[in-house]
């Protein structure tokens, strides 16, 4: 075993923010000095994304803590790791430049960052996290430092969807929990370990494979399976996957704008990570192949895929639509993961990357626009395209890269992902995934492209009717959204545009690491 | 077989770009530019007078791109990112007035484009998965050594690409686009929607059909027969129309399907073992002629359209007359499209129906000689498929086919003829000096100028048909798989000629009886009955049923009433029950299961107190609240009933006293009974104890 101290630098990145949200917390004094609480924000974002970077470049593993002899929190960093946290920091960074200016618009805005900042440390922890327990220690926390920023505007709805989202969260995580017990029982705590430890044995019971200190004890094949499943199910929940979803379409409207974003675009993903980490770093793919959880699996994450998306068509109200779509996003990347194929592999964390770019997009977008016309609904987002150009042509990009239209980055997430289902062995689904895919990739047409079509294409009639009433329409308006609101969406829409373009590198990385666990 | 250049982008989008430029491909970067040439030149008088032209012409630049982008891929991945870029930058054309019927064709082309995209993409996944690659020269290879039920499933692939080119083509059923989109686009652009657009849908269709699955009977049956079908479907529609630009773009519909006749047919030749040159060269001729035509024709609505801002014949008759530069542009693209020998559309048309009559001839000595045409492979399809391929292998098939193709040409011909003596023949009833005022001022120089160009190629090509269209079909046919230069063929030989003036003849016919008898007819207008004139002014009815229309009755209700009502309601239902019902079932059940564990131990022991373990007469228990009811009720009625008045208070204070006093000897007596129970019971229990560890040690004393 590894001694503490080895790589001790890896806990600067998960501690920095945490201690500095806590002091932001604790500092009363900022409440009339935004210049410097922005600065302390901004600055502790900008040092945190360094020293991610540096943590990435510099790799390495350190015990953390060593509860007893058998239960220890690891930190180490792999290549999912970099990948994630790479792309949580970059995230966390634009959105905190965003929030800048849009929770000018909001109260007790100290208490908003303080959070903001140590769900940051939380996230890059649970991205270092080594093996099982320690995933699960940060996977908590996570849920619950989370939680502030939907409960943020105190209103009775913050506070139902808060809860509602505690408690999917939370069961979430107890179902998971016990698949830990099992996964344990098999082969102790061990190191999330590529292609995983597990192996059937020619008695049918499961067995760790790897050379360890501790002997690990053989379970029955059915139990494990169920233990599987269960964390399937779990995870689940904060990937927004059915039957678990229902929080992500009551808990993002509700949030401030930044808020939400990050909870679709970064913290959906750690249930992507957390089930990632189960089934390719420690249960094995192999395990699993061709099994009733497998089947399953394939056929819930369609069912998302297809109701996420069918409910978000259906739904009037901007956000919610985004929150819906988020649920079926994320399943596309469940979806790649449930195949069990490289290619589907390298598809779905791809499009994480890319769901992440885009999803952030929308909702800042969104937020942008409910916070200069103060209006929720789309069919009251007519005309936008005359007051804020820019806005919406971000808006409609990252759309078109969503629905998949080449050569923005949904494309070649979508590519992948379906070739890599063709080339499964998976019975129906090799076929019935992509034409599920494609048929929500309609519907995501069809509850994007609205906005974007009755923004810069109102009609005669009424283009000018619309902005005559609404007398009310705050000034802002004219002026459309600012630099610190364009600045982050901007540069999130490149993101999106340019990776589409150039996958290469992007996917040469995610084939390493596929060739890893295969 | 000239050398065909490539170049290849490694990277791009994940899989890298492939371009390729041969003989084909260069023929159509030709009239791509030449097209966005002239109606560039033409879009900038055309839009002067709108507003937001810096997105119109940004977008026309955009298109040119992508289009070009789609002619010069060599891989259908390329040819896919490059379609989907032209499909919605072209769709700004389409919504670019902001009308109300502008964005409603708009939507419809959206939808058209993004279901073509979506399932033409499924398409490409299921033949990457089969064949490996998506390289158009490495395709034919990798798939031809497919079979059984892998070939069924490339057969569904290339049924899905064709669903998806062909929505862009329009080819029927998916042509419902065109009619809606080209009357609302500004005209530079429906030129090229329809001139251009289409084609890039058409080349889709070529690489399938003479690439990947060159020389397959069925494929070729397939394409052939949903060319003749739209071929006819288109004319009609053309033929009912009463609007300029609706016309125009109906007639485009049917003029892909003479295209896809002629890719159609050029499969089937080769499948029957005959060389398929003549069908190939049509083909590709009347796609190169009907860019040209359609450039022509739609400029010259253009200039009708942007002096008077109406499309309508009977709003825009006589028009044209006193102009004869717009006269002879029009009527060089009316004749080139009708197939009046001298003008290129007839070089093409007689090479499509030559196509047509050799593969008749083919079948019918096929037939004669007792053989069968259906292959062996299509033994054990489904029956309605097995009666299809037994229609369509007869010669009988074919001789009716030619005469659709016959009567096509000739209601060509008719919605022409319609259009021409509309615009230049008819006069206005109110307008028609107004009209001719403008003869020196509806056009700028430099439009009539592109517009004279353009329509002087169409009979320049057609009567110099072998020095310049066999040359462009030598260029042209290598893209599709033709290599040997054909023999040169006298397109002004008797029969050749025979076939074009049997359509012109129909045509003519079609003219007279059809749309002077049916479909004029007096107006009803009450102004115009009042003017006097009028009776002499016959005027183009509507007599298309307006509720006969694909998309309103099918499409529309379908997509956008019964799928999200279905699919929706199902969704809500998964949504919102399928957690929140079990769970609050669960939560009822287990509330209830909790409260009767939670008092589980209490209702024990209450019942044993009541029962087993009652420690006070039962009787006591019971009576004793009424016994104190009774004392009180006897020491009341003993004492009260004399002492009324004045000393009542007094003497209830005292019963107060008394009963306190009674109720709590009770309270003490059974307290101290219970202590003495108690302690009794607890000496027993000590007792017993005492006795059995007494006992206990004796054993161990004992033992030892």
């Amino acid at each position: 075993m590894h001694e503490l101290g080895e790589q001790a630098g890896l806990l600067l990145p998960v501690v920095v923010p945490v201690a500095a949200g806590l002091a932001v917390l604790m500092a009363k004094g900022l409440d009339h000095n935004r210049r410097g609480l922005l600065s302390v924000v901004l600055g502790t974002l900008l040092f945190e994304v360094g020293l991610v970077a540096w943590a990435l470049a510099a790799g390495g593993r350190m015990v953390l803590w060593r509860i007893t002899d058998s239960i220890t929190l690891t930190l180490s960093v792999d290549m999912v790791s970099r990948l994630f946290a790479a792309l949580t920091s970059g995230v966390w960074l634009l959105v905190g430049i965003y929030s800048v200016a849009y929770m000018a618009h909001e109260h007790k805005e100290r208490r908003f960052f303080g959070f903001y900042l140590i769900v940051l440390g939380v996230l890059i922890g649970l991205d270092f996290s080594g093996n099982l327990i320690t995933m699960y220690v940060f996977y908590e926390l996570m849920t619950l430092t989370s939680l502030p920023l939907v409960l943020h505007e105190g209103t009775k709805e913050a506070v139902m969807a808060g809860l509602k989202y505690l408690f999917y969260s939370v069961a979430g995580a107890f179902l998971a929990l016990f698949g830990i017990f099992v996964l344990m029982q098999i082969c102790g705590n061990v190191d999330f370990t590529p292609g995983g430890v597990i192996a059937r044995m020619e008695d049918g019971a499961m067995l760790c494979i790897l050379q360890s200190s501790i002997p690990g004890h053989p379970v029955r094949e059915g139990l494990f399976l169920a233990a599987l499943f269960c964390m399937l199910t779990g995870f689940g929940a904060k990937a927004g996957m059915f039957p678990l979803h229902g929080w992500l379409p009551t808990a993002h409207p509700v949030a401030p704008a930044p808020a939400s974003a990050v909870l679709s675009g970064v913290i959906t993903k750690s249930g992507v990570l957390a089930i990632l980490r189960v089934i390719y770093f420690v249960a094995g793919p192999k395990t699993l192949e061709g099994t009733w959880v497998q089947n399953v699996w394939i056929f819930l994450t369609l069912i998302t895929v297809f109701m996420g998306s069918m409910l978000a068509y259906r739904e009037p109200v901007l956000k919610k639509r985004l929150a819906y779509s988020t649920v079926s996003q994320v399943s596309y990347v469940l979806f790649g993961l449930s195949v069990l194929e490289p290619q589907a592999f390298a598809g779905a964390l791809s499009h994480v990357v890319f769901h992440s770019l885009i999803k952030n997009a929308l909702f800042l977008s969104a937020g942008a626009i409910i916070a200069v016309t103060g209006r929720t609904q789309v069919k009251e987002m007519r005309g936008l395209g005359s007051t804020m150009p820019v806005l919406l042509g971000c808006y409609t990009v990252v759309s078109l890269a969503l629905v998949g239209i080449p050569p923005a980055s949904g494309f070649v997430s979508k590519w992948y992902l379906a070739t890599g289902a063709l080339a499964s062995e998976t019975g129906i689904w090799t076929w019935l995934g992509p034409v599920v895919l494609l048929v929500s990739a309609l519907l995501t047409a069809g509850y994007l492209l609205p906005l974007t079509i009755q923004g810069f294409f109102p009609g005669k009639d009424s283009a000018k009717g619309s902005r005559e009433e609404n007398p009310s329409a705050k000034k802002g308006e004219a002026e459309g959204a600012g630099g610190w609101m364009l600045g982050p969406i901007g540069i999130l829409t490149a993101g999106a545009l340019l990776f589409g373009c150039f996958p290469g590198g992007l996917m040469a990385l995610l084939h390493t690491i596929g060739a890893g666990v295969f | 077989m000239r050398s065909a250049a490539n170049l290849t982008i490694p990277g791009i989008c994940g899989m890298g770009m492939c371009f390729q430029i041969d003989g084909f491909r260069l023929v159509y970067l030709g009239i791509a530019v030449l097209m966005w040439v002239v109606s560039g030149v033409f879009s900038l008088e055309y839009m002067a007078h709108y507003e937001k032209r810096n997105r119109y012409y940004c977008f026309f630049l955009a298109t040119f791109f992508a289009t070009v982008g789609v002619f010069l891929s060599a891989d259908f991945y390329t040819t896919f990112i490059f379609f989907e870029i032209m499909s919605f930058t072209s769709y700004v054309w389409v919504a670019f007035d902001e009308r109300r019927e502008s964005l409603r064709a708009a939507e419809t082309y959206l939808a058209v484009a993004v279901i073509g995209g979506m399932v033409m993409l499924m398409g490409l996944f299921l033949l990457y998965d089969l064949a490996g690659t998506l390289r158009f020269d490495e395709l034919k290879g990798a798939v031809s050594g497919i079979s059984g039920a892998s070939r069924m499933r490339l057969y569904g692939a290339c049924g899905l690409l064709l669903f998806g080119f062909g929505a862009k083509a329009g080819c029927f059923p998916l042509h419902i686009w065109l009619p809606k989109a080209h009357p609302v686009a500004p005209a530079p652009a429906s030129a090229l929607l329809s001139g251009i657009l289409t084609k890039a849908g058409v080349f889709g269709i070529i690489v399938v059909s003479c690439g990947l699955l060159r020389g397959d009977l069925a494929w070729g049956t397939v394409i052939a027969c949903l060319g003749l079908l739209t071929m006819v479907l288109g004319a009609v529609l053309a033929l009912f129309s009463v609007n300029l630009k609706r016309t125009l773009a109906c007639s485009s519909v049917s003029q892909i399907g003479f295209i896809l006749t002629g890719i159609g047919m050029s499969g089937l030749l080769e499948a029957a073992g005959e060389k398929s040159g003549l069908a190939v060269r049509g083909a590709f001729l009347h796609m190169v002629n009907h860019s040209l035509f359609k450039l022509v024709l739609f400029l010259c609505a253009a200039a009708v359209f942007m002096n008077l801002h109406q499309l309508n014949l009977n709003d825009i008759r006589g028009f044209g007359r006193k102009k004869p530069l717009l006269m002879f542009c029009f009527l060089m693209g009316a004749l080139g499209i009708g197939g009046v020998p001298l003008w290129s559309g007839y070089v093409s048309k007689t090479l499509l129906h030559e196509s047509i009559v050799e593969y008749t001839t083919r079948v019918a000595s096929f037939q004669a000689l007792g053989g069968s045409a259906l292959p062996e492979s299509l033994s054990r399809a489904p029956k309605a498929l097995l009666w299809m391929a037994r229609i369509t292998g007869t010669a009988g098939f074919w001789r009716g086919a030619e005469w659709v193709f016959l009567v096509s040409g000739g209601m060509t011909v008719a919605y022409m003829l319609k259009l021409f003596v509309a615009l230049f023949v008819d006069r206005h009833p109110l307008r028609q000096e107004e009209f001719d005022r403008m003869s020196s001022s509806y056009m700028r120089p430099a439009s009539k100028g592109v517009l004279l160009g353009a329509a002087v190629l169409l009979p320049l090509l057609g009567m110099t048909a072998h020095q310049t269209m066999d040359q462009l079909a030598d260029l042209g046919q290598g893209f599709f798989g033709q290599t040997e230069k054909a023999h040169a063929i006298a397109y002004f030989s008797p029969e050749n000629l025979k076939g074009g003036l049997i359509s012109i003849g129909i045509g003519a016919l079609l003219y007279v009886l059809v749309v002077c008898r049916w479909m004029m007819g007096e107006t009803e207008n009450e102004e115009r009955k009042s003017d006097g004139r009028s009776d002499h002014n016959r005027c183009y009815l509507e007599r298309w049923p307006s509720w006969l229309d694909l998309e309103e009755l099918v499409y529309r209700p379908v997509i956008q009433v019964a799928l999200p009502a279905v699919g929706g309601a199902v969704c809500s239902f998964v949504d919102r029950y399928v957690i929140t019902a079990p769970l609050t079932a669960f939560l009822a059940v287990s509330a209830v299961v909790c409260r009767v564990m939670d008092q589980m131990a209490d209702i024990l022991i209450r019942t044993a107190r009541r029962t087993t373990h009652s420690q006070l007469p039962a009787a006591f228990l019971a009576g004793s609240p009424h016994d104190g009811e009774g004392l009180r009720d006897s020491s009341a009625g003993g004492k009260g009933a004399g002492h009324k008045g004045r000393g009542s208070a007094v003497m209830k204070r005292q019963e107060e006293i008394i009963l306190a006093l009674v109720r709590m000897k009770e309270r003490i007596q059974r307290n101290g009974r219970l202590v003495e129970e108690s302690f009794s019971f607890g000496l027993m229990l000590f007792a017993i104890g005492l006795c059995l560890t007494l006992g206990y040690l004796l054993m161990v004393f004992i033992s030892q």
